[in-house]
């Protein structure tokens, strides 16, 4: 690496809380030996530089309105490889539970009644990234974990393919020792979910809410019965797709 | 074989010895439930219990561990790393035994891997009877009792314990760490007793001998079985990761953040889940649930059978108890054993 110019990465923020990017600045103990790896040009979080000439672009927060579609489309040309980082990226995310409610309601209850006559306040239906530029790789979490973030940095930088889990959360719970939370009388979306998570939230007594979003091939009419068989109606079963699944069942109705 | 008596207080003080120079594991509540945890104290044992929810095999084939550590450029080098302390695993069901003689098999078998026989080596086994659940069936595949697998192994007769002695070891540990004395006829005719009255308690059963099994299996490859429960299957890895003797794993790669250094791992993997048969390219030997799924019971019934000789299914029933969409490998078994019955007649 000695002789060579460190790979230039770049982050920036769509429509989210920035909170996956707190997570990788809070890498304290790693970000020294991160920054001898490579040049941060772009990070409005933490730095005031601005360049464009960045390798690696780490891309937070979904597309919310039609300027973003613009932006991203701009940072997809500079950057040889986008990373999508975190639920809001990745799946669309929270945002996208805006997406149950005509554009204009949504728009009138943030923003009051004048913003519909308002050119800068437009809003379209929140959605991931990939529906609007390619997308390399996937760090995925509501927020992200500091690990996960380092492990596909590594692997980006030894031009590995970064290991993003294809498994559901089920695997990383047995992991961890818990007892399955369909046991303890309650419902998960753990069967359905992509783990890399470790199980946390169940680990600490929760459930799964599904921030990672979905596996590869997820076996939704076998969750459904499951969440009928422990209880759910079927108002209760679609609702607990909702949180993070938004994106998904909003594809579905269009 | 040597039997002694040992009291039910005398369980505690003995378990109070054995922590001095163990790590002792046992059967604990977790959220009210039966799992395996480390003790500090005998207090925490609940013994009289039915299986827990996960086996005790990562105790000693943990869900990742390090294989070897590594440095790259100059100064290369190459370091083998093994994890292993002395352990005890406390109150050890029989089937759970029979499951570790099989993985001791498997981890002996060509290159024997260092890793689990060193860790197995320094592992005292203390078994103990239990009583089953409404998932386990043991009695169906012969491992409803253990002759051996085990250094003490102890069977509860009411007033105390009858303790079987296996091994050297376990004599020895025995006599250093608790007061007994030798059991009675009387006492060991309990043993028969607990033995016969667990025999007629069982609710899952397979309805055919067991060593009829890998043939019904092999027959049965191509059974509509498969598709109907690879329908409903969420391909979640579960029951593999229960299983006492699942033993498949995945070896990475983690470096450092300097990127010339780090650690070669092995992590727990499961033919249940998607990614398992992907290869290079991208193509899936096995590539839908019931494929998969196949897999899985005929490496219990088969497979594994006709390489080391012996059912790789203990009916311990906790793929069955873990399965959210009711799976049932008894069940399925036995939907196979009618089939073939219906085809012959
Ligand atoms: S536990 Fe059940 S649903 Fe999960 S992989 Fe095994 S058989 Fe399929
Ligand atoms: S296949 Fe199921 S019942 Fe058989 S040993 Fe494994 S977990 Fe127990």
């Amino acid at each position: 690496m000695k002789n060579k110019q460190k790979p230039k990465i770049a982050f920036f923020s769509f429509t989210c809380c920035e909170g996956c990017q707190l997570q990788v600045l809070s890498c304290e103990d790693e970000l020294p030996d991160v920054l001898s790896l490579v040049d941060i040009v772009n990070f409005r979080e933490a730095i005031d530089e601005k360049r464009d000439d960045y390798e690696i672009a780490f891309i937070e927060g979904s597309i919310s309105r039609t300027q973003e579609i613009e932006e991203i489309k701009k940072i997809r040309e500079k950057a040889k490889i986008v990373v999508a980082l975190g639920a809001c990226s990745a799946t669309g995310g929270l945002n996208c539970l805006k997406n149950r409610f005509p554009m204009e309601e949504a728009q009138r209850v943030v923003y009051g009644n004048k913003a519909k006559n308002s050119k800068l306040i437009d809003t379209i239906p929140a959605r991931p990234i990939h529906t609007v530029i390619p997308v390399d790789y996937y760090i995925h979490g509501c927020p992200i974990t500091k690990s996960e973030f380092l492990d596909v940095l590594k692997s980006l930088l030894l031009g590995k393919k970064p290991d993003i889990p294809n498994y559901p959360v089920c695997v990383d719970c047995k992991m961890a020792g818990n007892v399955c939370v369909f046991e303890k009388g309650m419902t998960c979306a753990g069967p359905i979910t992509r783990a890399g998570c470790s199980a946390i939230c169940v680990t600490y007594g929760c459930v799964c809410w599904g921030c990672r979003g979905l596996v590869d091939d997820p076996n939704i009419t076998a969750h459904e019965d499951t969440l009928k068989r422990y209880g759910l109606t079927v108002d209760g079963v679609l609702r607990g797709f909702d949180l993070y699944g938004g994106w998904e069942k909003y594809k579905e109705k269009q | 074989m040597n039997y002694r008596f040992l009291s039910k207080k005398g369980v505690a003080s003995f378990v109070t010895g054995l922590l001095k120079e163990f790590r002792v594991y046992g059967p604990v509540k977790k959220d009210g439930f039966p799992m395996y945890g480390e003790i500090t104290s005998p207090d925490e044992l609940h013994l009289l219990h039915t299986p827990t929810h996960l086996s005790p095999k990562h105790y000693l084939f943990p869900q990742r561990e390090t294989l070897l550590r590594f440095k790259n450029g100059e100064n290369h080098s190459i370091e083998p790393t093994v994890e292993a302390h002395d352990q005890a695993l406390f109150g050890v069901h029989s089937c759970d035994i029979h499951a570790i003689r099989l993985m001791d098999m498997v981890f002996a078998y060509g290159t024997p891997d260092v890793n689990y026989l060193k860790r197995r080596e320094k592992t005292v086994i203390i078994g103990i009877d239990c009583l089953p659940d409404k998932h386990c069936f043991c009695k169906s595949v012969n491992t409803m009792t253990v002759d051996s697998g085990f250094d003490l192994f102890l069977h509860d007769i009411g007033s105390g314990f009858v303790v079987e002695i296996g091994t050297r070891k376990g004599n020895d540990l025995l006599y250093k760490h608790a007061k007994t004395k030798k059991a009675t006829a009387g006492e060991r005719a309990k043993m028969a007793e607990f033995k016969n009255k667990k025999a007629e308690l069982f609710i899952t059963k397979i309805n055919a001998e067991a060593s009829t099994l890998p043939l019904l299996y092999s027959g049965s490859y191509f059974s509509p079985v498969w598709e109907k429960i690879g329908k409903i299957c969420y391909g979640c890895g579960s029951c593999n990761n229960v299983c006492p003797t699942c033993y498949c794993f995945d070896v990475r790669d983690d470096v450092t953040l300097n990127l010339t250094e780090g650690g070669r791992y092995r992590v727990w993997d499961g033919c249940t889940l998607e990614d398992f048969a992907k290869v290079a390219g991208g193509h899936n030997f096995r590539k839908t649930r019931a494929e998969r799924l196949r897999h899985r019971f005929n490496r219990k019934f088969q497979y594994q059978v006709d390489k080391f000789g012996g059912l790789f299914c203990v009916g311990c029933g906790r793929c069955i108890r873990t399965c959210l969409v009711n799976i049932n490998i008894a069940e399925v078994t036995n939907e196979l054993i009618e089939e073939t019955n219906k085809d012959r007649s």
